[in-house]
């Protein structure tokens, strides 16, 4: 072997094998600790450097192909006071361990929320959902993170806590970039929370994939949208994943759509107007110019969809 | 790197590990337990190969730090055929010829498995979107979701 470079940290017997084999399989080292409680979270947050892991399903890809190097992982998935979803009078809250199987299931979501039930019936497959939490959707921040459309339309508010407090942040704030957020070292993700929107609403999520099944965004689009009592449009909120650095809200199409009577002529020219609010990429996904035209005609669909759905 | 206690039940029996904890529980079934039925097709949660059940839920052990598996309960498709007569999802498998290199098997056995145990009578499309996550290169899918519904039928008999 004329190359010095090790390719794994691991210990196992199976190295050489898999060195031969030239492929990375072992994670690198890390310590690890899985708090039981909130108070043990925020001391371990306090006092170390660690990194938290969830359901693990966007983490170990990341850990095994080295974009994520955690000397320590804190696993949060054994603190059962954060799998919850609640209701009060006002808002429905989330608890940042709640699965995207259990989001699925939720009658509270499907009733507040039906955009979130039709983005978690489209994440991965049942593996996914049953590992994957609407918490580590956030943490991860990726773009083409499939709650965000849906959850930016609701205007949600991320919950952070830590040894030092609470605070809360809307969803569009705690965003900063493909994988960035507002996140401080030593917060985690409480909850999410959304206030109830009256019925009757449109709400509806959509998203291009290369395939229906287990597919991840090339675009994706939430949209809500409700009338007042002459028919016209009283709000109207449309979300984008996968088309900017982060999911973004549209507020020029938003505004435009605002007291006008609909049509499908409105629907169109709305749904032209995203373009002002998106910065696609070419990514190994699709092109950024494939992603323009998508978003327009994902945007025009959903807003037809949430219409009819409101004449039902 | 400090080593950690984990304890599981794999098919119904207990097991007390001291393992490091950059491991995954499918590297546990299959290295420490022993247990191979689980394959390791793509270690990023794409392929299905390496689906077990944790808790009665279908899960890709490859993404399960075997730290989070810590106190639950595990299934494999070496618990299946718990009197030694196979489960009628292995009977209509090989009956139906949904078995060719067979290397995906033991992970679409086991998300059929959990399919079937929360929905015993699923439609075609049911069947295909519990599948979604299981990738077959041999069989063209066709015998398999054939192979579940048969299975189906079996068990509403028993």
């Amino acid at each position: 072997m004329s190359s010095t470079t090790p390719l794994l940290t691991g210990k196992s017997k199976n190295d050489k094998i898999r060195k031969t084999l030239g492929k990375v399989i072992h994670m690198q080292s890390f310590d690890y600790f899985a708090p039981r409680t909130m108070t043990e979270l925020h001391q371990l947050l306090h006092a170390t450097a660690g990194k938290i892991i969830a359901g693990g399903t966007d983490m170990l890809p990341q850990i095994r192909n080295t974009k994520q190097s955690p000397s320590l992982l804190i696993d949060i998935s054994h603190i059962p006071d954060l799998r919850y979803i609640q209701e009060n009078k006002e808002e429905v809250l989330i608890g940042a361990l709640t699965t995207w199987s259990e989001l699925l299931e939720s009658p509270l979501i499907q009733k507040t929320a039906p955009a979130l039930t039709q983005a978690a019936a489209m994440v991965g497959a049942p593996m996914t959902r049953n590992r994957g939490t609407l918490g580590g959707n956030l943490g991860n921040a990726s773009p083409a993170a499939d709650s965000l459309p849906p959850l930016l339309t609701l205007d949600a508010m991320v919950h952070l806590t830590s040894q030092n407090g609470q605070r809360q942040v809307p969803l569009h704030e705690f965003l900063a970039g493909p994988g960035k957020t507002t996140l401080k070292a030593d917060e985690c993700i409480r909850q999410i929370s959304y206030k109830k929107v009256n019925p009757p609403f449109g709400s509806v999520f959509m998203k291009l994939g290369a395939r229906q099944g287990m597919t991840i965004s090339i675009a994706s689009v939430s949209v809500l949208l409700t009338l007042d009592i002459n028919g016209k449009i009283a709000l109207a909120r449309i979300a984008l994943g996968a088309v900017a650095p982060t999911a973004v809200r549209c507020p020029d199409a938003e505004t435009f759509l605002l007291g006008k009577e609909p049509s499908t002529a409105l629907w169109q020219e709305a749904a032209f107007q995203t373009r002002k609010a998106i910065t696609p990429i070419d990514d190994v996904r699709g092109t950024r110019e494939y992603r323009y035209h998508v978003a327009s005609i994902l945007t025009r669909r959903a807003l037809e969809s949430a219409y009819t759905l409101l004449q039902e | 790197m400090q080593l950690i206690q984990v304890s599981l039940k794999v098919n119904g029996k207990k097991y007390q590990l001291e393992t490091p904890p950059n491991r995954t529980l499918l590297e546990v079934l299959r290295e420490d337990l022993r247990l191979t039925a689980a394959k390791d097709g793509c270690s990023s949660g794409e392929c299905g190969a390496c689906t077990v059940l944790m808790d009665g839920k279908a899960v890709n052990s490859c993404l399960v730090l075997i730290g989070s598996a810590d106190g639950h309960s595990i299934e494999t498709v070496e618990g299946l055929h718990k009197t030694g007569a196979p489960h009628p999802l292995q009977k209509a498998f090989v009956e139906k010829g949904a078995v060719q290199c067979g290397f995906c098997t033991p992970g679409v056995l086991m998300a059929a498995k959990a399919l079937l145990d929360q929905n015993p009578d699923p439609d075609e499309e049911q069947i295909r979107m519990a599948l979604a996550g299981n990738l077959c290169r041999c069989t063209g899918y066709t015998k398999i979701i054939e192979a579940v519904q048969e299975a189906a039928k079996e068990l509403h008999h028993e």
